[in-house]
């Protein structure tokens, strides 16, 4: 990559003067790694995966931040509406046909929306950063049932900006039936772990 | 600095500890022992020492150091994946010791947190000492004014309360602050001296607080973005994301942008020939989820701030466009691929392609995009300049496993090859619209053209703006203590030989911008006019030890004086008790009063 005007490494050599020191400090206070970000490897990617580490909360009823209206378009080109879901259990996962542990959690995914479809749960994927070609590839790949929002540009998780923001990719939102956000699995989700939160938020009765 | 001479003197062994002249009576051991408020004094005394500061910032600057050998995981995860494949016994041991998390670790975090409780320990007591000593009164005159550095002598007509209350005018109008005693005046002045110090120390903190609220509430982040693309500042659309500690993914500031086009331009000719001449990045942004969106061209050094974050340009590259049709006719792909410059004078790049839904078998491709393709007389391909004259890609294909659907992680711009083959196709380059047929019937791959890059560094520090006011403070601050000097004069009157005798003594404690010896002339010259002196000063040499600058042979003061009879003529103790009070300001770093004479004398003659 083409270096943007910067400091040359050897301006930066200089003798360890208060300054530097002070540098020093201030890098490690802000816990700024290091590393300048203009290292500029944007290879770093991994960040947003939350590989083996299963990670997932559940919010009791009373204390569930409320889910944003949604509105986009699907994969297959339908006009999506989140709200319209309304008296059902959403499970919405976000995905990417590039990231490996979305690639690893599909089966289960698909296996419980199986063993789902004939409860008021309405499964729902969120593809981001993908384009399409790569997009139905995954779809037709591992056969998944449900529809899925085209939301290259992230709206959708942006959109729960104030609620719960997935925090990687990928994750695995609950919304309830009165449109609350009930649980959020951080990675990769296992067939056992989101059966048994999806039964949770399915027993309660208002 | 004082407290350190002071938690020296308390280190003293228990047996000593009774001697050693602590000022804090709270410090003085019961019985010769230490009881453990004592202890906790002491501890807290070394912590806040300047040696303890000192300490603390090389260790810091020490700790450093692994932090920018280890590869780190906040900032290349791949790396330390690689590592710990390199060193399968050493890793783990030192993942234990947050060899690779250096600056979250819980012994970093320990030498900053005890940097930061030692100077703000160090600061706030003097701040507030710094405080309380501009509000004190001139000190009273010293009883031999001769001894000043700078003193002079003469007499006047008119009683000795006369010759005092016009010396209070002038000096009153000088905007002296003054005391007034029996036979005497205190007058000082410069107290901006001392405001300059209390400011530089309450600024220092200041940009403490504003160093930790960057580091808690402030957050950076990376974005690479295609041209044509569109990201949101939500923690999964970005690259690279660095929370500070306090930030929760809720606080991030909901902006979008598109990178609606990026054009670079180099300089053609000359030495500089492929240097970069401009960047732009021209960007349509919402600062609000479903927000008004508003256009931007986005510069080098030339950041957008949207609701006080950040956004900087700070790279560029290319990503070829490519189309694979797997081996079922199935178009599997079709997307830019961002290759990452892998030199900077032609911009060659390295990316790979992985194709993970292609039947019969998965799809991988990795090399190079040449801007401007040439041979060199070797033989290999190489990039002539930056720009994309002659834009060329050269990939090796591999068929099999990539290793995505298991589970772990992986980086988009590197291909696991180790359970894939190599096809036996001859990489050439490649034009737009160019294929390569893959064989055994595993597909196409079609080069169909380009865009390009930009890569965004996103920054949000909260801190910023206290620590800029902070600094600024803090150096107008050092500036008025370094240019304001703290300086006193005093005036004793008596009568002596039915005459009455003026003494001006005059004395300054820094005086690093020279020029209190013109200040006390003219000041001498004032009096003597205003006051009506009539014969010429008696100019006692200053600094001039003992009785010489003493009014009388015999060094008595005589009947108008202050003093009574019984005193002695010579430093007595409790003047002296004085003179260290008024010369000797909390303010540690000066110079005892000898000492400072003598610089003074030296400076002066």
């Amino acid at each position: 990559m083409t270096r943007m005007p910067r400091f040359t490494r050897s301006s930066l050599v200089a003798p360890v003067s208060t300054v530097a020191l002070l540098g020093a400090v201030v890098l490690a206070v802000t816990s700024c790694s290091g590393g300048p970000i203009a290292d500029n490897n944007p290879a770093s990617s991994g960040q947003n995966f939350v590989g083996a580490s299963y990670n997932s909360r559940y919010f009791k009823p009373g204390s569930r931040p409320s889910a944003p209206a949604v509105i986009g378009t699907t994969l297959t080109g339908k006009r999506f509406r989140l709200a319209s879901d309304r008296g059902d259990l959403v499970v919405m996962n976000f995905w990417g046909s590039w990231c490996a542990p979305c690639r690893a959690e599909a089966p289960a995914l698909v296996a419980l929306a199986t063993h789902f479809s004939h409860d008021p749960v309405r499964f729902v994927g969120d593809d981001v950063r993908d384009y399409s070609a790569a997009a139905q590839g995954f779809e037709s790949t591992y056969n998944v049932p449900y529809p899925s929002l085209n939301d290259p540009g992230s709206q959708v998780a942006l959109a729960f900006h104030k609620s719960v923001p997935p925090s990687a990719i990928p994750s695995t939102l609950l919304i309830d039936r009165t449109g609350h956000v009930a649980g959020i699995v951080v990675g990769g989700i296992t067939y056992d772990g989101l059966r048994a939160l999806i039964d949770t938020v399915l027993a309660e009765r208002s | 600095m004082t407290q350190e001479t002071e938690a020296a003197a308390a280190v003293t062994t228990e047996s000593e500890s009774e001697s050693a002249a602590t000022p804090d009576p709270a410090l003085k051991p019961r019985a010769g022992r230490f009881g453990p408020v004592a202890w906790l004094r002491w501890g807290w005394r070394q912590l806040t020492s300047m040696r303890t500061a000192l300490v603390l910032l090389f260790l810091l600057a020490l700790a450093s150091i692994p932090g920018s050998v280890l590869p780190q995981e906040g900032i290349d995860p791949a790396a330390v994946t690689q590592y710990y494949a390199a060193h399968p016994t050493l890793a783990p041991i030192l993942a234990r010791l947050s060899g690779f998390d250096v600056f979250g670790a819980p012994w970093f975090a320990a030498i900053y947190l005890l940097l930061f409780t030692s100077l703000a320990g160090c600061v706030l007591p003097r701040a507030y000492r710094l405080a309380r000593s501009a509000k004190q009164p001139p000190p009273k005159a010293p009883r031999h004014l001769g001894r000043l550095p700078r003193s002079s002598r003469f007499t006047v007509t008119g009683e000795p309360q006369a010759a005092l209350d016009s010396a209070a005018v002038l000096l009153g109008r000088r905007r002296f602050r003054l005391r007034t005693g029996d036979g005497w005046i205190a007058a000082e002045k410069g107290y901006l001296h001392e405001i300059g110090n209390l400011l530089f120390h309450v600024a220092l903190l200041g940009l403490l607080g504003s160093v930790a609220l960057g580091g808690l509430f402030g957050y950076k982040a990376n974005r690479l973005l295609i041209a044509g693309d569109s990201f949101a500042n939500t923690p999964t659309a970005l690259d690279v994301f660095h929370p500070g500690r306090l930030v929760s993914a809720t606080a991030l500031q909901p902006f979008s942008m598109t990178l609606k086009s990026f054009r670079a331009t180099y300089i053609t000719t000359g030495t500089e020939r492929g240097q970069p001449a401009s960047f732009n990045a021209a960007v349509s942004y919402s600062a609000t989820y479903g927000g008004p969106t508003h256009d931007y061209n986005l510069q080098v050094n030339h950041p957008l701030n949207v609701d006080g974050v950040q956004v900087f340009l700070i790279g560029h590259g290319y990503a070829p466009v490519f189309k694979v049709t797997d081996g079922n006719g199935q178009v599997q792909f079709n997307q830019p691929v961002p290759f990452i410059p892998i030199e900077s004078s032609g911009l060659t790049s390295a990316g790979v392609i992985k194709v993970p839904d292609a039947r019969p078998e998965q799809l991988g491709f990795a090399g190079v995009f040449l801007p401007t393709e040439y041979v060199t007389s070797t033989g290999t391909l190489a990039s002539a300049f930056p720009a994309p004259a002659l834009p060329r890609v050269s990939l090796v294909t591999y068929a099999g496993n990539l290793g995505v659907d298991s589970g772990p992680s992986q980086s988009v711009y590197s291909l696991d090859t180790a359970h894939m083959h190599r096809l036996a196709v001859l990489p050439r380059p490649l034009a737009p619209g160019q294929s390569i047929t893959l064989p055994h019937g595993l597909g196409k791959l079609t080069f169909t053209g380009y865009r390009q890059w930009a890569s965004l560094a996103i920054t949000y520090d909260p801190g910023q703006l206290p620590a800029l006011i902070s600094a600024l403070t803090a150096l107008a601050g050092l500036l008025m203590s370094f240019l304001v000097r703290r300086r006193r004069v005093f005036v004793r009157a008596v009568t002596q030989d039915g005459h009455t005798v003026v003494t001006l003594g005059g004395l300054t404690r820094s005086d690093a911008a020279g020029g209190f010896e013109t200040e006390f002339a003219e000041l001498t010259d004032e009096f003597m006019t205003k006051l009506g002196g009539v014969s010429a000063p008696v100019a006692a040499p200053a600094g001039q030890a003992g009785p010489g600058g003493n009014p009388g042979p015999g060094g008595n003061p005589g009947p108008g004086g202050s003093p009574g009879p019984g005193d002695s003529p010579g430093p007595g103790d409790g003047e002296e008790q004085e003179r260290q009070d008024g010369l000797e300001q909390p303010d540690g770093l000066e110079q005892p009063d000898g000492q400072e004479a003598a610089l003074v004398q030296s400076k002066g003659e």
